[in-house]
Parts: structure tokens; C-alpha cells; sequence
């Protein structure tokens, strides 16, 4: 008797087993809408990089950095021949080298100002030749027109050997400078 | 413990990138030169009002400070260096306009640089239409800048924009109107006028293009084509 009440139990027992196997789960609704979203979402988008190389990189581009700054705020050539590359203070590809000369022979110190530097009459010296009567001045610059002037022991003048700009804004013409393109 | 020391590295390596970025980005984000000492206090506010608008409406504003600077190293007055801010920033907006908000700082101070030269808005615009393929932007530049130098040599504006804009409608590149400046020039050091020489020398190059000497008519649309035919 006593067997027979253990073997229906058990038989009870697996029944309802079975039949909770059988059910479909019913997933709570948070969780659903969780997976939903995920899925959705796409697939993570971990750090494929290692570590060594994130730091590599960003060293690099700090040097970079540190090369452009140096190069826009006014590290110049110390001696002629050097290309200054400079566009209103921007460093950009693609520049050619233009010389800029002229004979200023008792002058104590010469620079250039133009379109390509903002105006700013300290912004590119000259440098003198060993004649001692010519200074220049190489210039890096993109295609494009620039109008200029030479500043000679502070007294603005013009490249003699250049178009002038003709019509201006100031009633003081200036030299330009054409730099082809490729 | 490794993936700990992996995620500080990741931290590490992020900050050190926005750092390193942030200093190589420095100068061109201050590329624009400050406004002349100089300058009395309305002229800097006048002339800080028309950068900040120029800036809104998408235009280079560094050419306006080089502008304002330059004014005060010729020793003008503040008024007219207010007044030749705003024609400056006048024609960049007027560039904007006529060749498009794809128009970089390069394009739209050639673009400028031509309408103050007395080439007209409409010009300026079909000669943005022309130089829009397939030679592209570049070539653009270089014969907006070419064009500006005809009429600082005295080639009437209007002759000087319909000549380069055959070119570019034929396809000229770059190069080509870096040479025909150099043709043109050395003309007129050999005594021709500058009109002559710019039609001979533009009739000769649209020749080597390939194309009849007569304007070259831009391409009607493709709804426009005959389906017959």
C-alpha cells in the first residue's frame, strides 16, 4: 500500500516535471524588452585596439601637435634659403616655395607682410645676404593671389620688381605675388 | 586583475589622445590674427560685429582681421578701415551666394577678390556653375585668381570673365591657366594690349581643347534632351 502511494507520487511528480519541460517559458516582460533593445542596437562596439597601440598613437599625435604649434607661433628660419609655411598662421599641404627679395642696403631689419600672414609686420623677417644689400625670404604658400608689402626699418614699401595691386583700400597700392597651381 | 589594468590603460591612452589632439588643433583654431592694437574702441567693436556675423553666415573671418591690420599698418583712419571690413565681408557673402555653400575660404576669397575687381555677381555665379566639373574646386581657384589678374592688367571684366569661363566649361585644368597668365603676360611686355592678348590666347587654347573657337553653351538638363533621338 505504502509502495503503491510512493510510485503515484513519483508518477505525479514526473508528470508535472514533464509538463513544465513542455511549457514555453514565459519571459518577463522587462527582460524581453532588454534583449529587444540590444538587438536592435547592434553589436557592442568594444575597443578593438590595444592598449600599446592607443598610447602609440596619441604620442604621435601629440608630437604632430607640437610640430604644427611650433611652426605657427613663430619658430622662424635662421637662415635664408629655409621655407617659412605660413597662410594667415595656418600650416597647410600643398604649399610651393616663393622667394620674396629686395635691396635694402643700410637696413637694420626688413620684413614682409602680406595676405598670406594677416598683416601681422612682425611676422616674417627678411634675412641679409652675404652682399650685405639683398634680403629674402623663402615662403611656403598655397596657389592663390597674395597681395604684400616689404617693411624696411618700419617704413612700409613696395617690391619694386612686382605687379602692383592696383586698385586698394587704403589709397597705398600694394606688390602681389601670383602662385600657380600644379 | 588584467582586465582592470586594461581598462585604466584604455583610460589612460583616451585622455592622453584628446590631450595630444586638443594641442595639434590649438594653432588653427587661434590662426585667426587678432584684431591691431591699434584700432579705436568703436572701429573694434564695429569690426567685431561684422567677424562675428561673418562667421555665422559660414565666411572666413581671417581675411577680415588681415584686412582691418592692414589698414592699420598703411595708417588709415578708423573709418575707413571699418568701411573696408564690411566691402570686404560684403563680397565674401556676395561670393557665398553666387558659388555655394561648398565654397572653402580659398574659393570664396578668390570669388571676393573678383567681384571687387568689378566682375559681376551673375558672372561670378555662372563661372562657379562652369568651374563645378570636371576640373573642380582647384581649378576654380587658380582661374578666379587668373581672371582677377586679367583686370588688374586692364582687361575689361566682362571679356576677362566670359574668356575664362569657356575654359572651365571645356574642362581647362589648373595648369592651364597658370600658363596662360605667364602667355598673357609676356604679350603684353611684347607690346600687345591686354585685350589682344587675351583673346588670342584663350582663342588658341580653346582650340587645343578640342572645341570650336565660339562660346561653349552649357550642357541642357537631362529632361531636356530629345527622347526621340
Amino acid at each position: 500500500m505504502s509502495e503503491q502511494r510512493d510510485d503515484d507520487e513519483l508518477t505525479g511528480a514526473l508528470e508535472r516535471a514533464t509538463r513544465l519541460l513542455r511549457d514555453e517559458p514565459v519571459p518577463r516582460e522587462a527582460w524581453r524588452d532588454a534583449v529587444v533593445r540590444a538587438a536592435e542596437a547592434g553589436p557592442s562596439r568594444g575597443w578593438t585596439v590595444r592598449p600599446w597601440v592607443a598610447v602609440a598613437a596619441c604620442a604621435a599625435c601629440m608630437i604632430a601637435g607640437a610640430a604644427i604649434a611650433s611652426l605657427s607661433l613663430g619658430i622662424r628660419p635662421d637662415r635664408a634659403g629655409d621655407i617659412v609655411a605660413a597662410e594667415n598662421g595656418i600650416v597647410r599641404p600643398s604649399t610651393l616655395p616663393v622667394r620674396f627679395s629686395v635691396e635694402a642696403p643700410g637696413a637694420v631689419h626688413v620684413s614682409i607682410v602680406g595676405d598670406f600672414n594677416g598683416w601681422n609686420p612682425s611676422g616674417l623677417p627678411l634675412h641679409r645676404m652675404p652682399d650685405g644689400r639683398t634680403w629674402e625670404v623663402d615662403v611656403g604658400l598655397t596657389p592663390g593671389r597674395y597681395a604684400y608689402a616689404f617693411i624696411v626699418d618700419g617704413r612700409l614699401a613696395r617690391d619694386s620688381s612686382a605687379a602692383e595691386s592696383g586698385a586698394d583700400d587704403f589709397g597705398v597700392p600694394n606688390s602681389v605675388v601670383l602662385v600657380g597651381g600644379s | 586583475m588584467t582586465g582592470i589594468l586594461i581598462r585604466r590603460a584604455r583610460q589612460v591612452a583616451l585622455a592622453l589622445g584628446i590631450a595630444g589632439c586638443a594641442a595639434g588643433g590649438l594653432p588653427a583654431q587661434t590662426a585667426e590674427p587678432a584684431l591691431p592694437a591699434r584700432l579705436g574702441a568703436a572701429a573694434r567693436a564695429q569690426i567685431t560685429a561684422l567677424m562675428d556675423s561673418a562667421r555665422a553666415a559660414g565666411l572666413p573671418t581671417a581675411p577680415l582681421a588681415a584686412k582691418a591690420a592692414e589698414g592699420v599698418l598703411k595708417g588709415a583712419d578708423d573709418a575707413r578701415i571699418v568701411d573696408a571690413v564690411r566691402s570686404l565681408s560684403g563680397a565674401l557673402g556676395q561670393a557665398r551666394a553666387a558659388l555655394g555653400p561648398v565654397a572653402d575660404a580659398s574659393l570664396l576669397d578668390a570669388g571676393a577678390s573678383a567681384l571687387r575687381a568689378g566682375v559681376t555677381p551673375a558672372a561670378l555665379h555662372s563661372l562657379g556653375e562652369a568651374g563645378a566639373a570636371p576640373a573642380g574646386a582647384p581649378a576654380l581657384a587658380t582661374a578666379l585668381v587668373t581672371l582677377v589678374d586679367f583686370v588688374a592688367k586692364g582687361v575689361p571684366p566682362a571679356l576677362a570673365s566670359q574668356s575664362i569661363e569657356q575654359l572651365l566649361r571645356l574642362g581647362a585644368p589648373e595648369s592651364r591657366f597658370v600658363t596662360l597668365r605667364s602667355e598673357v603676360e609676356a604679350d603684353i611686355r611684347d607690346g600687345q594690349t591686354p585685350e589682344a592678348a587675351v583673346t588670342t590666347r584663350v582663342r588658341t587654347n580653346v582650340q587645343q581643347l578640342g572645341a570650336p573657337g565660339a562660346p561653349h553653351p552649357p550642357s541642357p538638363p537631362p529632361d531636356a534632351q530629345p527622347s526621340g533621338a
